[in-house]
């Protein structure tokens, strides 16, 4: 398949994962902002770069991905989903009794999570440890850590990120969802810049990036790992609830119906069944 | 119901905080969460954000406390005793430093599932020398900690509740740090049951209660708000004196809250009676409303009346259609005769 086919290919899946996400705001109060800003980097994760099987979730050989930031399970589980780890259907019953999507990323309920999240502050240290077994098993897994700005506030975050580096874990890959926002904007709450020279210092191979412009995202991702003996950072610049005017720089909403129709509409993806293939 | 209230503890802190030049509000990035919006916007030189770094906010507080600040620390309960315990015991309570910490989302009072449900913190927070520990389950008690815990010299650890939270006990009727308040008492002679509840299950034991009482049974029932210390001479009397048993009521774990607390104290004081513990049973709870979690996990009025007909050996015929025509009206605690 030509390159740009591809791409555009890929920007449906993130504009569909986005509607999935419109569509669970309508349903339950759901963390928009930061699952609308890390679609894009999902689309490529999941239907370009992560080797996962979904008829065998535990599979061994499959790269790991932790969804740090765990309170944006909702683009999460889209993007498991449409890539066929359960019914997208399933969608439809986020926070319902029983349901196997959860509020915050569970592994024990839903197919294809690994590590339950929602906690923040977690991720990175376990994708460090699980990226050491994997290298002292001598497998060839790679681990993806999604981590949020704001979350890069907690202390642990640089604990893992000394560590990584020290072990030269070449196969993790953490991604920082720099969309400026956490509750509020994050360079007010608690500065984080110089942030790729955070990184840099720590001994991380970095790379800022547009995390909404798909060829640069895959062009990233295929350039893994930066540097030999190194762990790779990717600074993904994105707008907090890009692509849902009513979500830009909100941290949750909850829509009403006509609300759901119009977001889906900015969309191009209509409503009901109109963003399911 | 009584009447319900919203934003109890923001407006209190900002009436509260006018005349403390000294006291100092922190927030990791829940400052809409935890009520101190308010605060910020009223007092902005005394407001500090810390972005999502609680063991750093915490060993903050412990500096700023030694400056003579009077830090009150804002976020969830999990996140001040599960992130930030070591700082907590090390920063704060063994230099036993006035620091204010208040824990939202006590237990099941959220869908957030086991990362943000603060279940084992009066566990945790009581076992920690120099610390006390609050369990407000009202909007008065929620209006008047502050003032209840202005002369502590130590730190406190408050259980705090957010959004519409009903008023129990009169508004005349502040908490007094040590006290339990009387709920109800038996119209006369020695009570079948001792029922203590905290937080949130005394407004479902006040349902229980009124219903059994009108099945005749002899209640005294105490809704305890402070756990640590817990030496209220209040509670080993009206356990002694009930004839079937005692039964305790919590949003938390079973293990190390009121009523391990209770059964510490039954124990000390070789008082033999029948001790059933209604809580969280060992378990992490699951991601659901406040009110399907708290039948589901048997915290609510319904399973106080099943533990004690356990207790009873006998059943008491009452449905939740009795259990929902109850009334609660505001409960004057001092009107009655104290037992003791
Ligand atoms: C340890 C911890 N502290 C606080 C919270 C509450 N919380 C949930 S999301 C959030 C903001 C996170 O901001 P960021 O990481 O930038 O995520 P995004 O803006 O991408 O949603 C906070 C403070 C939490 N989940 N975990």
């Amino acid at each position: 398949m030509a390159r740009d086919e591809r791409i555009a290919e890929l920007e449906e899946k993130a504009r569909r994962i986005r509607a999935h996400v419109v569509r669970i705001a309508g349903m339950s109060d759901c963390h928009t902002g930061g699952s609308l800003s890390i679609a894009d980097m999902l689309a490529g994760l999941y239907f370009h770069t992560l080797r996962v099987d979904p008829g065998l979730p535990g599979w061994e050989g499959r790269d790991y991905f932790i969804l740090s930031k765990g309170h944006c399970v909702p683009a999460l589980d889209a993007a498991l989903a449409m890539r066929g780890f359960f019914p997208e259907d399933a969608l439809t019953t986020h926070l319902q009794l029983d349901s196997i999507i959860s509020g915050h990323a569970c592994a024990r309920v839903t197919p294809g999570i690994d590590v339950s999240t929602g906690s923040l502050g977690h991720g990175l240290s376990i994708g460090v440890g699980l990226a050491l077994g994997v290298r002292m098993d001598g497998a060839a897994n790679r681990v993806f850590v999604m981590i949020g700005d704001g979350e890069l506030q907690e202390g642990s975050n640089w604990e893992a990120a000394m560590a990584g580096a020290h072990h030269k874990l070449e196969g993790l890959v953490a991604i920082v969802d720099r969309n400026m926002y956490q509750t509020g904007p994050t360079e007010e709450m608690m500065a984080l810049e110089p942030l790729a020279d955070k990184w840099r210092a720590f001994g991380w191979a970095t790379r800022v990036i547009d995390g909404h412009d798909m060829a640069q995202i895959v062009e990233t991702l295929d350039a893994l790992p930066f540097e030999k003996g190194r762990p790779s950072a990717i600074v993904s610049r994105t707008e907090k609830g890009h692509g849902v005017s009513m979500s830009i720089h909100q941290h949750m909403n909850r829509f009403d119906e006509a609300q759901t129709a119009t977001m889906l509409a900015e969309l191009g993806q209509g409503g009901g069944e109109g963003g399911r293939n | 119901m009584g009447e319900i209230l919203s934003r109890v503890h923001a407006n209190n802190l900002v009436r509260w905080a006018a005349d403390k030049p000294n006291a100092v509000v922190f927030s990791a990035d829940l400052t809409g969460s935890t009520e101190v919006d308010l605060f910020r916007d009223a007092y902005p030189g005394r407001f500090f954000s810390f972005g999502v770094a609680e063991q750093n906010m915490l060993s903050f507080a412990g500096g700023m406390a030694r400056e003579g600040f009077l830090p009150l620390v804002h976020t969830f309960g999990v996140f001040i005793y599960r992130r930030a315990y070591d700082q907590v015991a090390m920063s704060v309570a063994y230099p036993n430093l006035p620091v204010r910490m208040f824990g939202f989302l006590p237990g099941v009072t959220t869908p957030g599932g086991a990362t943000h449900q603060a279940i084992e913190d009066v566990a945790l927070m009581r076992s920690l020398p120099n610390m006390t520990v609050l369990d407000c389950g009202d909007a008065t008690d929620v209006e008047t900690v502050l003032d209840a815990i202005e002369t502590i010299p130590g730190p406190v650890y408050v259980r705090m509740l957010r959004g519409e939270v009903p008023r129990l006990f009169a508004a005349a009727e502040p908490l007094r740090v040590g006290r339990s308040r009387l709920v109800h008492a038996p119209a006369s002679g020695p009570a079948d049951l001792a029922v203590f509840s905290s937080g949130i299950c005394t407004e479902e034991a006040i349902r229980a209660v009124r219903a059994m009482a009108d099945r005749g049974l002899a209640i005294h029932h105490r809704h305890v708000s402070t756990l640590k210390p817990f030496d209220d001479p209040a509670i080993l009397a009206a356990a002694v004196e009930a004839r079937c048993g005692v039964i305790t009521m919590e949003n938390h774990v079973v293990v190390g809250g009121l009523g391990s607390a209770v059964a510490e104290t039954l124990a000390e004081a070789g008082v033999g009676k029948k001790l059933v513990r209604i809580g969280l049973a060992d378990t992490f709870a699951h991601g659901a409303s406040k009110a399907y979690l708290m039948k589901e996990y048997g915290l609510d009025a319904a399973a106080l009346i099943r533990r004690a007909e356990g207790l009873l050996g006998r059943t008491l015929n009452i449905g939740e259609a009795d259990l929902a025509a109850v009334r609660i009206e505001p409960v004057h605690s001092m009107a009655k005769a104290e037992a003791l």
